[in-house]
């Protein structure tokens, strides 16, 4: 794979590029869905090809394609350095980029059990097993199950002399139960919505998650849902499960520190942010207890890898620490912008070897602190606690938010009262994140997998991961109308 | 411009899999495409790409058992081994009582819908565009957007006879204007042929809006009466279609429209079809399974008269396929891809002159659904939002949060522009509308810009 590459560095030097890096890769897919014990989709998907990127004269191109022999690679290598030339249509101060040292290197998820290698009928019998346990709940309309297998093979190599491969094996799963009746619908998830959680590890993981084991569970909840009298409109205390402070840290924290948001480069689509380049060491973003990573090296996240798509090497860089905005994270074209020192954080992924690799966020993680869940209720005279995700929203500079959950229940006296439906919760983000004076310890952080973060033109997804804990927050308006 | 497969080379290499030993059926779609993105930001070109790719996805059918498998390598060998791939995913399938079978041998209405010099624009000539579109914008003021052309050729062949084939083209260009006092605009527009897009003209309109949006006023949250331009207009019918047209969703119970066939679900100014074979519509002339398209009305006079359905949701409702299909497997079921909201008689002058106390809303931001059953959605305002006052615009606001029923909107529509935009939540520019005034509208809270 790695001649590829260098085949097509060699074609784009000779067409006058001064920078080119250029990826080979290969991903593999494999997911399958069970609705109600009946089969929503087994499918398996390969793709593999070539992207090239050429900074000519301080204009960049991107050109990809998946024809991979010798020919077709010069062929994309020199669109590549057409397409630089070409942006230099309109002027643009040159890019420049931060200094790298390059390297040869390897690097691999680690995996304990190849989730590609374990037999298709079991895992199919994994999702018919939870799908029926939630069927046989009465008053269940339907009950899912679903697995997702990814696993992507790159070969990077650069001008500045890197040479890099890369394994990331991702997997996951999930299951959703789902009560309709009277015009109502209302759904329970395990361990989280939209498909589950997945993690940078190999079959291990979908073990763990004891997919079956909690379909009876989130079944029954589905069900008392629909029944359930709908979250009041009120200001009150907020206690969120991890997985939607995971989805909280993402939206209100990951994508405001992207720097290329900062300066203006996905205005048109994404949006901004509320930061600006001076507000580093100084903004307070929350109160002291919010410490905020971004760490591509923690083991099992969806942005754990060991090396960013530009050769960068996985870093942990502090974000927030004790409520006040530290750094961003960013390319080696951006990060100039912060100081004549300043390195790229390691945060440049593509979205495959079709695509030109964006800031995207690697684990976006808050800290833990002290404390179980439990503890945090037991410790709320009055509030709400709000579980698992169902629908975001928020500004293009990323200040006013709003969430939906998909189940809530009162707290009153540190005890979990009534089942609430549809509950919802708004907010402006330093405002939000300032009113927080609980965060769970160790013992109640987990890592937790966003596989579909949209960013850029053409539209690319991604794999990011939140370590997250649960949280307590403040004069919360919830219950939106 | 990279060589095209052809018709007759499409049919070869669907072949390779049409004859996978074994199985009782087999579907191979087929898909090339390629074309370039021209980014822009800060009036700059910072991201310019370029693209070919090719896939075959093959659905294979055992014992009524399917399993879908996709390669991009399209070589004899690499065929048939995701053939192969898909039958051992069948085989571990349990088999679905609601397979209808493939689709049967028919042919497409003739769609013009390529545009040769569309599939072959240089990354000069998507330049050039971005500079006529940037070169509308004032002193003071910056664009961020994109230009971007793309052609593909799609063939879908099956055991049962079907084999069409296809090519169609996409341009488009659209931007976000902003600077001076807090000034933000936004314009874009799609067509099937890259004559047809007027760069210079999408930066004149986004401009306009930027320069006139500066120094924009707090506003309270509340219900007012609102104009939505076609932008936003967008976001409410594409959302419609995902989670109430949807013939799956209505099948199962799971739509706000399910068992409304006939019923007033909108005011009589409201008509939505799908109409994939006019000459505006950007796409192909059958869908992922190889039905025919036609057009369907599914909104008349504001009277729900029928969602859409791909093979398996019409054997669900007992109804055929309205040619709908998204590639397989595909558990969201059908969807739209060329919606038009037939267009009314008034200007955006009357609509605003019929105003007492309202907003002017060009778009929504991060729009997602909060309660589908209701149609319930929450998004953001974006780039200019203005106060009408006794008629005028009395001048612009800052952003609030909408939380909005679809249909509850749609109720309240007193009149429709007549002028259409191909815009598009989710169909890069499929979905044809008007402006619309609304007489309530629901504003759940407020930005600082």
């Amino acid at each position: 794979m790695l001649e590829v590459a260098q085949h097509a560095l060699d074609a784009a030097r000779g067409a006058g590029a001064q920078y080119a890096d250029a990826r080979f890769g290969a991903d593999d897919t494999e997911s399958m869905a069970v609705k109600n014990q009946e089969m929503e989709g087994v499918t398996r998907v390969t793709s593999s090809g070539l992207g090239v990127r050429a900074l000519v004269d301080g204009y960049w191109g991107f050109a990809a394609s998946a024809r991979t022999d010798p020919h077709d690679v010069e062929r994309t290598a020199h669109l590549a350095v057409a397409i630089a030339r070409a942006a230099s249509r309109l002027p643009m101060d040159p890019v420049r980029l931060s200094p790298l040292e390059p390297v040869t290197a390897t690097w691999s998820t680690h995996v304990e059990e190849d989730p590609f290698a374990v037999p298709l009928s079991e895992k199919v019998a994994l999702l018919m097993d939870a799908s029926g346990r939630m069927q046989a709940v009465k008053g269940v309309t339907f009950g899912e199950a679903s697995l997702d297998i990814w696993r992507r093979r790159t070969a990077f190599a650069s001008t500045d002399g890197a040479a890099i491969e890369q394994t990331i094996v991702h997997c996951g799963g999930g299951i959703e139960a789902t009560a309709v009746a009277d015009g109502e619908m209302q759904q329970r998830s395990h361990p989280n919505s939209f498909r589950g959680n997945m993690r940078a590890a190999g079959y291990e993981h979908v073990r763990s998650l004891a997919l079956a084991d909690h379909a009876e569970r989130v079944a029954t909840q589905a069900v008392e849902l629909l029944s359930a009298p709908d979250c009041p409109s009120m200001t009150t205390t907020l206690v969120l499960d991890p997985s939607q402070v995971a989805l909280q840290v993402h939206e209100s924290v990951g994508h405001p520190v992207e720097l290329d948001r900062v300066l203006g480069m996905e205005e048109a689509y994404a949006g901004t942010s509320f930061l600006t380049i001076g507000d580093r060491g100084s903004l307070r973003y929350g109160s002291p207890l919010i410490t905020i990573v971004a760490d591509a090296t923690v083991p099992g996240g969806l942005g754990t890898f060991g090396f960013d798509d530009e050769g960068v090497p996985a870093q942990r860089v502090p974000v927030i620490t004790g409520g006040i905005f530290q750094n961003f994270i960013s390319s080696r074209e951006t990060a100039p912008v912060l100081g004549a020192d300043a390195r790229s954080t390691g945060a440049m992924r593509a979205d495959g070897w079709h695509h030109l690799p964006l800031i995207r966020m690697t684990n976006i993680n808050l800290e833990p602190r002290e404390g179980t869940l439990e503890e945090i209720i037991g410790d709320t005279k009055d509030g709400v606690f709000m579980e698992t995700n169902v629908s975001w929203s928020i500004d293009d500079k990323r200040v006013n938010f709003q969430f939906g959950c998909e189940a809530a229940w009162r707290v009153r006296d540190g005890r979990l009262a009534e089942l609430y439906r549809n509950p919802n919760y708004t907010g402006i983000t330093t405002e939000f994140w300032g009113s927080c004076d609980a965060v769970g310890g160790p013992e109640a952080w987990g890592m937790w997998g966003t596989p579909n973060c949209g960013k850029g033109q053409p539209g690319q997804g991604a794999h990011v991961g939140h370590g997250a804990a649960p949280a307590r927050f403040r004069n919360v308006q919830v219950g939106v109308r | 411009m990279p060589e095209q497969i052809g018709r007759d080379a499409a049919a070869q290499i669907a072949q390779a899999a049409l004859d996978l030993p074994g199985a009782d059926a087999v579907e191979v779609l087929l898909y090339h495409e390629w074309g370039g993105l021209t980014r822009f930001a800060n009036s700059s070109i910072h991201q310019s790409t370029s693209k070919e790719d090719t896939s075959v996805r093959i659905r294979a059918v055992r014992e009524g058992r399917t399993g879908v498998a996709e390669s991009n390598d399209l070589s004899e060998a690499g065929v048939r081994e995701a053939a192969r791939n898909a039958f051992d995913m069948a085989a571990v399938a349990v088999p679905d009582p609601l397979f209808p079978g493939l689709a049967p041998a028919a042919t497409p209405e003739s769609k013009d819908g390529y545009d040769e010099p569309t599939a072959d624009v240089s990354p000069q000539g998507r330049a050039e565009a971005v500079a006529a579109l940037v070169g509308e914008v004032g002193q003071g003021f910056r664009a961020a957007g994109a230009v971007e052309t793309e052609a593909a050729e799609v063939a879908l062949a099956n055991t049962e006879g079907q084999f069409c084939y296809s090519t169609f083209t996409r341009a488009s260009a659209s931007t976000v204007v902003s600077g001076g006092r807090g000034g933000t605009g936004t314009a874009e527009t799609a067509a099937p042929a890259f004559g047809s897009v007027d760069p210079a003209g999408v930066g004149r309109r986004a401009y306009a809006k930027a320069r006139d949006s500066q120094d924009p006023a707090d506003v309270a949250p509340g219900v007012y009466e609102v104009i939505l331009e076609p932008l936003a207009v967008s976001t409410l019918v594409d959302f419609l279609a995902y989670i109430a047209l949807n013939g799956r969703a209505i099948a199962e119970q799971r739509s706000a429209l399910s068992g409304r066939e006939g019923e007033r679900v909108a005011t009589e100014m409201v008509s939505l079809v799908d109409d994939p074979l006019s000459g505006e519509s950007i796409g192909l002339p059958f869908d992922f399974e190889g039905t025919p398209k036609r057009a369907l009305g599914m909104l008349e006079g504001g009277v729900f008269v029928t969602g859409v359905h791909d093979r398996r949701s019409a054997k669900q409702a007992g109804a055929v396929s309205t040619g709908h299909a998204l590639p397989a497997p595909n558990p969201n079921g059908p969807f739209p891809l060329n919606m038009r909201l037939e267009p009314g008689t008034s200007t955006m002058d009357d609509m605003i002159g019929a105003v007492g106390h309202g907003l002017l809303v060009t778009r929504f931001h991060y729009s997602n659904v909060v309660q589908p059953m209701e149609t319930i959605l929450t998004g953001m305002t974006r780039d200019g939002t203005w106060l009408i006052e006794n008629g005028r615009i009395a001048g612009p606001v800052k952003n609030l949060r909408f939380t909005q029923s679809i249909l509850q909107a749609l109720s309240g529509v007193e009149m429709v522009g007549r002028d259409l935009e191909s815009v598009g939540e989710f169909t890069a520019g499929g979905t044809r509308v008007p402006a619309l005034k609304i007489s309530r509208f629901n504003f759940s809270g407020a930005s600082d810009h």
